[in-house]
């Protein structure tokens, strides 16, 4: 199964599972780039297949550029609602995305905060990853206590960005509004897609290194309920038995998960969750799977 | 048309999704429009979602299909029984633009600029006050008036009237008593007002022929009014249509038909298809040019008046006239800084450097072709024709039906009345003159015309989509209104589907069409 689906059907599954009400708002951490695209196409299909609502959804992005008006193509703004926001059915006073046309940038950081709080925190964060381990603009060298602030775009990252902006680095913005690291880690659960070659180098030292501000998504460590699904192409700078450990995780999880089931049927308590640093689906077209298990 | 609607109440937003829109650059791409329904227009949807934080809560699933701009005709005659020149008081006038108004909307078309053939003097008053800016409900727009003649060349008159037909001796000056100075009034207020009213000037275009006394002096006020100038019913020479663009004349009317044919030694009005934006320097020092373009005219193109029968159209016209081989000139022997380069060598990498030392130091600026109108019924000009026309300026291209009153896609074949005692044969998309051969109009509909453009050019249908909505309102300077999907635009759209049929017809944001 693509990673996107699985992605896509996993959260899909989540908020169901949560059930949210107009009192009872499911709170999604949500990012831009190229990785969650098919995750977000998939969630579309499901949400026009009647398979899930975002009535009841509170969204926050990750990040957004500072002085780049909100309708340039290449704001966040834009792509979330062109990728997203435009397709489904979420109420507008729902989406929470950073202003980085703020007069006060620090006050709007601080307000975002807040605002996550105000929500009870973040349920679900969806996360993607740059070359260089950048998990949200958590550049390398962030703080791993850092929350919602100011950020200075590594210069890897303008340059990787620069296609966006006909091939003109100088367009691209020098700064941007970004979650923390901490921000994230607060989340009740991270998912992260780590898809391609390219970003192989960057998955291996998260999970393989140790706990390393210059590869922040190593700080995912940390957490205690954290999903990384990957394909087979991002596993490339992963040792075998790496892969391997995490392919049996799955399998173990797998048959938890029916035994969960079968005392759920029973005595109606599937409090039981089963915690696990990091757990690595293998995507690609073969088999993809990650601690929920047992979609479709 | 499955129409989904949310069960909160209505915010007068509406959402059309799972169709295509045809995009500026000729593309066509998925993507949902979102319309204020309440105030008619298109909206940024972006916008409308951070800032104003609302979602339509109407939803219209348009299954795959087409949403278009609505089609703008810019040159029609009449329709539906109703002759835009024929004046039998106001009351029934009024009824006639009504009905035609109403009823075009099944052909895709939302706004048409009624066109008027050359009248009696004292007719234009009455005919012109009526003919301002009107939206009668549930039906297309009409966006003020069209008027050929009466400065038409006496050999390319087509179906006007002879004894009609003058010169105009004192320039503007002549436009203006023909026409009524209260007709011509500067046209800003138009544009700028975010709706049409009774009380706005309807002048939108002014057919004439350059080559005509007092013509060339008129088109620079005439453009100055934010009035389109179209060179049209003329025999002027590439020279002089050329400076009659450099004095503001935006359009050709109906291309090929009412024009000489195009000759490679002086390709007539055809061959500013052709202009290079290098070729032509500087602008014309108006007076001196016409004269010089007069008298050019007068010597090296003979003007032979042919006589054509009574009442022959255009396209009889010009199989009575084969095109003459203008006399040879030489272009060596002109200013340099007027011709850049000699006929032998085009200038294969022109640039500004070439110009910047043009003499008196003007500041070089590109001359740009003039959008041109074609007749697309397969009759009024051959399809090769009309692809040889979009091949050498798709910008340029405005369809139009020039249709006659008879139009009217239920009307059976056969004969029809038309004015005067004079009577129409009509044959499928053909119309003649009773017991002629002489092609009397066309009775071609808009979205025929878009269909069988597609076909002609091999275009896609959103190339030639844009061909009956952008480019015509760019060139009435009307684009952020009309014929686009701009957001602030006038919601009027039609659906089409992959074949061009048109589905339904919206106008202000309410469908007030839709096929059975």
């Amino acid at each position: 199964m693509p990673v996107g689906d699985y992605i896509a059907n996993y959260i899909a599954k989540r908020i169901n599972d949560f059930a949210p009400t107009a009192e009872k708002l499911f709170v999604l951490g949500l990012p831009t780039g190229s990785s969650p695209i098919p995750t977000y196409q998939r969630l579309i299909k499901l949400y026009k297949e009647g398979k899930v609502s975002f009535k009841h959804v509170v969204t926050f992005n990750m990040d957004e550029y500072v002085g780049l008006p909100s309708e340039h193509p290449e704001s966040y703004h834009t792509f979330m609602f062109r990728e997203f926001f435009s397709h489904i059915d979420i109420p507008p006073s729902q989406v929470n995305i950073l202003d980085g046309n703020a007069p006060d940038l620090i006050g709007e950081c601080n307000a975002y905060e807040s605002r996550i709080k105000q929500y009870g925190g973040i349920e679900l964060f969806l996360a993607g990853i740059g070359e260089d381990g950048h998990i949200a603009f958590n550049e390398p060298g962030s703080s791993l206590a850092s929350r919602t602030r100011i950020k200075t775009l590594a210069y890897d990252t303008i340059l990787a960005n620069a296609r966006f902006f006909n091939g003109d680095v100088s367009a691209v913005p020098r700064m941007a509004l970004t979650v923390g690291v901490a921000t994230v880690l607060e989340a009740r659960e991270v998912v992260v897609v780590v898809t391609g070659l390219r970003k192989s180098l960057a998955l291996s030292q998260a999970i393989e290194g140790g706990v390393n501000h210059l590869w922040t998504l190593s700080a995912l460590q940390l957490h205690p309920w954290a999903l990384i699904v990957v394909d087979e192409d991002a596993t490339a700078e992963l040792h075998v038995k790496t892969v391997k450990y995490f392919k049996s995780i799955e399998r173990v999880q797998e048959e938890v998960e029916r035994t969960q089931r079968a005392l759920a049927e029973h005595a109606a308590s599937g409090e039981l969750r089963i915690g696990e640093a990091v757990a690595v689906g293998l995507g690609g077209e073969a088999a993809a799977a990650g601690l929920a298990g047992g979609m479709e | 048309m499955p129409v989904a609607t949310t069960k909160e109440p209505s915010n007068g937003l509406l959402c059309f999704t799972n169709c295509l829109l045809p995009q500026e650059d000729g593309s066509l791409i998925e993507k949902d429009l979102w319309i204020d329904e309440h105030r008619g227009i298109i909206l940024d949807a972006q916008r409308t979602f951070y800032l104003r934080k609302q979602r339509p809560h109407r939803v219209v699933d348009l299954g795959g299909n087409i949403l278009s701009p609505g089609f703008i005709d810019i040159q029609i005659n009449g329709a539906f029984g109703f002759d835009f020149s024929v004046y039998e008081g106001d009351e029934k006038y009024r009824n006639g633009l009504k009905r035609v108004a109403e009823r075009v909307v099944e052909t895709g078309v939302t706004a048409i600029v009624p066109t008027i053939i050359t009248q009696e003097k004292s007719l234009y008053a009455k005919i012109l006050r009526l003919l301002r800016p009107w939206s009668p409900p549930n039906a297309a727009h009409l966006l003020g008036w069209h008027v050929e003649g009466p400065f038409l060349h006496m050999t390319k008159r087509g179906a006007h009237s002879p004894p009609l037909i003058i010169p105009a001796s004192e320039g503007y000056k002549t436009f203006e008593a023909i026409y009524q100075p209260e007709n011509l009034a500067d046209a800003e207020d138009w544009l700028m007002r975010d709706g049409v009213s009774q009380e706005t000037v309807g002048a939108r275009i002014i057919t004439a022929a350059p080559e005509i006394e007092g013509v060339m002096e008129a088109i620079l006020e005439v453009s100055k009014k934010g009035i389109c100038f179209n060179i049209g019913h003329s025999v002027c020479s590439t020279d002089t249509a050329t400076a009659a663009v450099q004095n503001g004349a935006r359009c050709i009317t109906h291309l090929f038909n009412a024009m000489p044919q195009l000759h490679h030694r002086d390709p007539s009005i055809i061959g500013l298809l052709g202009s290079s934006p290098y070729l032509v320097a500087r602008p014309a020092n108006l007076p001196s040019f016409t004269s010089k373009a007069k008298s050019r005219t007068g010597t090296s193109t003979p003007l032979k008046a042919v006589s054509p029968g009574p009442y022959a159209s255009e396209a009889f016209d010009d199989i009575r006239s084969p095109p003459q081989t203008p006399m040879g000139r030489d272009y060596h022997s002109r200013n340099p800084s007027e011709v850049l380069s000699s006929s032998s060598t085009v200038p294969t990498t022109p640039s500004e450097s070439r110009f910047s030392g043009g003499s008196e130091g003007m500041p070089f600026s590109p001359f740009e072709r003039p959008f041109y109108e074609l007749i697309v019924d397969g009759v009024h000009s051959h399809p090769n024709s009309v692809r040889l026309a979009y091949s050498a300026h798709p910008e340029g291209c405005i369809l139009i039906t020039d249709a006659m009153k008879i139009l009217d896609p239920h009307l059976k074949d056969g004969i029809h009345e038309w004015r005067d005692g004079r009577r129409f044969y009509k044959d499928g998309d053909r119309l003649y003159l009773e017991g002629t051969t002489t092609l009397a109009g066309s009775v071609v509909t808009m979205d025929k015309c878009v269909q069988n453009f597609s076909r002609f050019t091999g275009c896609s249908l959103a190339e030639a989509v844009k061909c009956a909505t952008l480019n015509p309102a760019k060139c009435l300077g009307i684009e952020n209104k009309k014929g686009s999907l701009r957001s602030g635009a006038h919601a009027d759209l039609v659906v089409l589907d992959r074949r061009g049929e048109v589905l339904s017809t919206w106008v202000m944001g309410k469908m007030v069409w839709e096929r059975n």
